[in-house]
């Protein structure tokens, strides 16, 4: 489904992806974890082509996203991302959100997006939020609100920009909820985050990233347990 | 010397008339700068440097040059060296305030565009909504809330400037208050009124802004 080769990326003078290479299968969840700045968040938007790769190549369902006749639109239609900062339209209610590209990119009849977007808030229980301004819910109800606009347009892969890092201690389960029950549903899922327990939870595989280069690729149980490189021991013993 | 301003009453509705005459003017050249501000605020965040260059050119030459003196190169110049071209008073008045209205909303409009979340242009481009709809959705309307206090701030000033058209012979309120001056003999009386119309004009305009600025941020409401 998604596949990353060589890839490299420069801002300025610092190299914050070094040859970076993986491979994430269909309907595979797989957590990207390592110290900030190693260049976790970057890889991800290099996936979606938010940030542009300097050296390497993408693929999106065979498609490379990084050449540059690619219609990259097509690609984000079927590759959806969370924000940590929930991204939510203030100006457009919960529904207006969820609707919005449904109706204007996918030319969806509005009645039939409402429908659709009603049960999405339903799924992540927000079912009464439909009718507000996103400044009227909390940081986890953001979020959720976020997952159900991102799935409102079927994506095929969903990209998890440490979706929990804004939120408030007490809202980190509600979300992490809504996501876990996304895994295992058939949808590839690439999750940055800093949730160990969770990565541990839901992720088929975890990814070690350190000063912009992937340092291990393995199964949760392997990595968390006999971790091969001194770097991911220092920083297990950090975080756990 | 003894004020009289009973004797402007007879002069009401020819005031009016020309009031009519300032306001038109005022809002057919505040639409089309609004008009003229969007594509050239876009052409001032162009990543193409040669692009932006022409944005700030035109912005300084609007800036750099008299608003009376633009007036005349309009009315006067123009027609001189293109031939057939000939301009009313109010379609000079009009192009002018619009093209230099423009120059100072398409600044606003930028720093309005640049204060809005660069998150917001991600979770856009991440749903795959093309640059056109998110600009018209997603941008624009949260980019007003900022603009609209120096929106309304320029459409005073432009108010005010269309003053500037008594000069080439349309009748707007102070050309009508001027003809009041040769008609009665008396400066003070005409000038004075012609001032409250103006005054009380952009209280108006000052109220009805505080009234849109509510309106558009009322999705911050909790």
């Amino acid at each position: 489904m998604i596949s990353v080769e060589h890839v490299s990326k420069n801002f300025k003078k610092l190299e914050v992806l070094q040859d970076v290479s993986l491979t994430i299968g269909d309907g595979e969840v797989v957590a990207i974890i390592g110290p900030s700045g190693s260049g976790k968040s970057t890889l991800l938007r290099c996936i979606n082509l938010l940030e542009k790769p300097d050296a390497g190549h993408i693929y999106v369902d065979g498609i490379d996203v990084t050449d540059p006749k690619t219609n990259i639109q097509q690609v984000r239609q079927k590759v959806g991302m969370v924000f940590q900062h929930f991204n939510l339209f203030p100006h457009m209610t919960v529904l207006r959100n969820l609707t919005y590209a449904l109706v204007n990119v996918r030319g969806m009849a509005q009645k039939e997006a409402e429908q659709k977007c009603l049960a999405l808030l339903e799924q992540v229980g927000l079912a009464d939020k439909a009718n507000v301004y996103p400044a009227t819910l909390s940081g986890g109800q953001k979020q959720r609100a976020a997952i159900a606009r991102t799935l409102a347009m079927d994506p095929e892969a969903i990209l998890f920009d440490e979706p929990t890092s804004a939120l408030d201690p007490e809202m980190v389960k509600e979300v992490l909820r809504v996501i876990q029950n996304l895994a295992g549903t058939g949808i590839t899922m690439a999750l940055v985050t800093h949730e160990m327990g969770f990565a541990r939870e839901v992720a088929d595989r975890i990814c070690f990233l350190d000063e912009g280069r992937l340092i291990e690729d393995a199964p949760p149980d392997v990595f968390f347990s006999t971790p091969k490189s001194d770097r991911a021991r220092q920083f297990l013993e950090k975080v756990l | 010397m003894q004020l009289d301003f009973s004797m402007m009453v007879q002069y009401l509705p020819y005031l009016f008339r020309s009031l009519r005459v300032t306001l038109e003017l005022t809002a057919a050249s505040l639409l089309l700068g609004m008009v003229i501000s969007i594509p050239l605020s876009l052409i001032k965040m162009s990543r193409i440097r040669a692009i932006r260059a022409i944005g700030s050119f035109y912005t300084s030459i609007f800036r750099g040059v008299p608003l009376l003196v633009q007036v005349f190169i309009v009315y006067f110049g123009l027609p001189w060296v293109v031939e057939g071209l000939e301009f009313t008073a109010f379609q000079a008045g009009c192009i002018t305030f619009a093209f230099n209205s423009a120059a100072y909303i398409s600044e606003s409009l930028r720093g309005g565009i640049m204060a809005v979340d660069v998150g917001q242009r991600e979770a856009a481009m991440a749903l795959g909504i093309p640059y056109g709809k998110m600009m018209k959705d997603i941008i624009f309307p949260q980019a007003i809330k900022s603009v609209m206090p120096s929106l309304v701030n320029e459409f005073i000033s432009l108010m005010k400037n269309t003053t500037l058209i008594s000069t080439i012979g349309l009748v707007d309120v102070l050309r009508a208050a001027q003809m009041i001056v040769n008609d009665t003999f008396r400066a003070f009386e005409p000038l004075i009124t012609a001032a409250a119309f103006y005054y009380v004009l952009v209280m108006a305009i000052s109220a009805l802004g505080k009234q849109l600025e509510r309106w558009v941020n009322k999705s911050d409401q909790r």
